[in-house]
């Protein structure tokens, strides 16, 4: 097919959400990076779903304690992230939650977990062994969805160096990750989501944020949780984006629930992992963290 | 180094209600997904007892019974379809292969939109710069918005209605 333009843009349903990818470049070559970016995601996406019965979480959500499980090395690189993770917050970011999530109605419910028992497991209980292999020490279910999304958008971007491209945008459902011309990135307000704030002008890096507005679907005014205002006599109101800025999107996408589980430990957290932090509320905005190298708007 | 520390920033917002973006005309969604093949319309208009089939096979409402179906020449089959979500607009077309299975998905156009804008011929009027950046160049500048984490269950669902429409008035 004879090409136009040194560029293209295309979405897919991948991820359960809307994966874009951009791409500039050698035109001949782009519709195969394009194309091995998306099957990279595709590829994350078997692995590591919770509901496909045959991905690799599948595997280890069904494995019986002291069973090992052998997984593929992709899985098994997320894990090792999520471990160090677990260990720097910890605890604060743990994948081995799933069983709260069935339980609360999250996820679909797998035999063998109990309406009413509390957590069994936790990070330290999934061992990693050698070989990208792992076994339960006590026996608990793992999520991936805090995660691996960021990890499927850094694997694109390797597909898509590994073709030559010269620059590209990767998103999937708003983890961002680029490399080549520098980009202009907005978020959301999380006041009135119809507003968007410019971030600034990233290269290089990736930048992940999580926001209540669109957890289930946009509404008036964000979304309710179970928690009683007295004085209004009306649930809360989660009203608060928080944005990570990191040079990997696995990084930045767990960072942003670190963040927001854990303010105050976050900044020691973002420096280890080179990553900065940018939360609005309706106070304003406000950073914390290693700036990436970017010609930031609002700074 | 002091790190540990919030820092507040001045914030410059953008007021808009729309954003949109297409991605191929049907003619290069055709090549994107079945390159060299010619395409002949095969359009078909599905009766009510069709509709009706599609409907209780995959709990997803028939919107429209005009289909827009292509015959590639290799024997696949192209279907552009659309959804519509609360705040979105989603034309996309469907490949399948001859035996009907899945070729690749991939999104024409997509709109977004939080009001009645989406009716509204000079929708991209709504784009307002309100902030003392540069002026916004539109669709070029605002492509990258972190945390627009859209549902993909419209698609989903709309591919599921695809895949019962074929079985039941295209095979």
């Amino acid at each position: 097919m004879p090409l136009r333009s040194s560029s293209q843009r295309r979405a897919r349903p991948l991820l359960g959400t809307l994966v874009e990818i951009a791409a500039s470049g050698a035109s001949a070559h782009l519709p195969a990076a394009l194309g091995a970016a998306f099957a990279a995601i595709e590829q994350i996406d078997r692995l590591m779903s919770f509901h496909a019965p045959d991905s690799d979480v599948s595997r280890i959500n069904a494995a019986d304690a002291e069973c090992e499980i052998g997984i593929d090395s992709h899985t098994s690189h997320v894990l090792h992230f999520a471990r160090k993770l677990s260990e720097l917050s910890d605890g604060v970011f743990d994948v081995t939650i799933a069983d709260v999530l069935m339980r609360e109605g999250f996820l679909p419910r797998q035999e063998g977990v109990a309406a009413d028992a509390p957590a069994a497991a936790s990070f330290h209980d999934l061992v990693l062994l050698p070989g990208d292999r792992v076994r339960w020490r006590r026996k608990g279910w793992i999520d991936l969805g805090g995660i691996a999304k960021g990890y499927a958008v850094d694997c694109a971007v390797d597909a898509l160096r590994a073709h030559g491209v010269a620059g590209a945008v990767v998103n999937a459902g708003g983890d961002l990750r680029f490399f080549g011309e520098p980009q202009p990135v907005h978020v959301r307000d999380p006041e009135t989501p119809t507003s968007l704030v410019p971030l600034g002008v990233f290269s290089d890096c990736a930048v992940a944020t999580s926001s209540g507005y669109f957890s289930d679907r946009l509404s008036s005014g964000g979304v309710t949780e179970p928690l009683v205002d007295p004085l209004r006599r009306a649930c809360v109101r989660w009203r608060q984006s928080v944005t990570v800025v990191a040079p990997d999107a696995m990084t930045a996408d767990a960072l942003t629930k670190v963040v927001r589980l854990a303010a105050q430990a976050a900044p020691g957290i973002l420096e280890r992992c080179r990553a900065q932090a940018i939360v609005i509320d309706r106070r304003g905005m406000r950073q914390c963290g290693i700036a990436m190298p970017a010609e930031a708007t609002a700074a | 180094m002091k790190l540990n520390q919030w820092a507040w920033l001045p914030v410059a917002a953008i007021s808009t209600s729309v954003y949109a973006t297409t991605y191929f005309t049907t003619e290069e969604a055709q090549q994107a997904i079945f390159p060299g093949e010619k395409l002949a319309p095969a359009f078909v208009t599905l009766t009510n007892q069709q509709a009706k089939k599609i409907e209780d096979a995959t709990d997803v409402n028939v919107r429209h019974k005009d289909i827009k179906v292509w015959k590639a020449s290799g024997g696949g089959w192209f279907i552009l379809d659309e959804v519509v979500g609360k705040h979105e607009f989603i034309t996309y077309a469907v490949g399948l292969n001859p035996d009907g299975s899945v070729k690749q998905i991939e999104i024409v156009d997509y709109r977004e939109s939080y009001g009645y804008e989406v009716r509204n011929p000079d929708w991209r009027k709504q784009f307002t710069g309100k902030t003392s950046a540069a002026p916004l160049k539109l669709e070029q500048d605002i492509h990258n918005i972190s945390g627009a984490t859209l549902s993909a269950r419209h698609v989903t669902d709309g591919v599921k209605r695809v895949l019962a429409t074929y079985a039941i008035a295209l095979k």
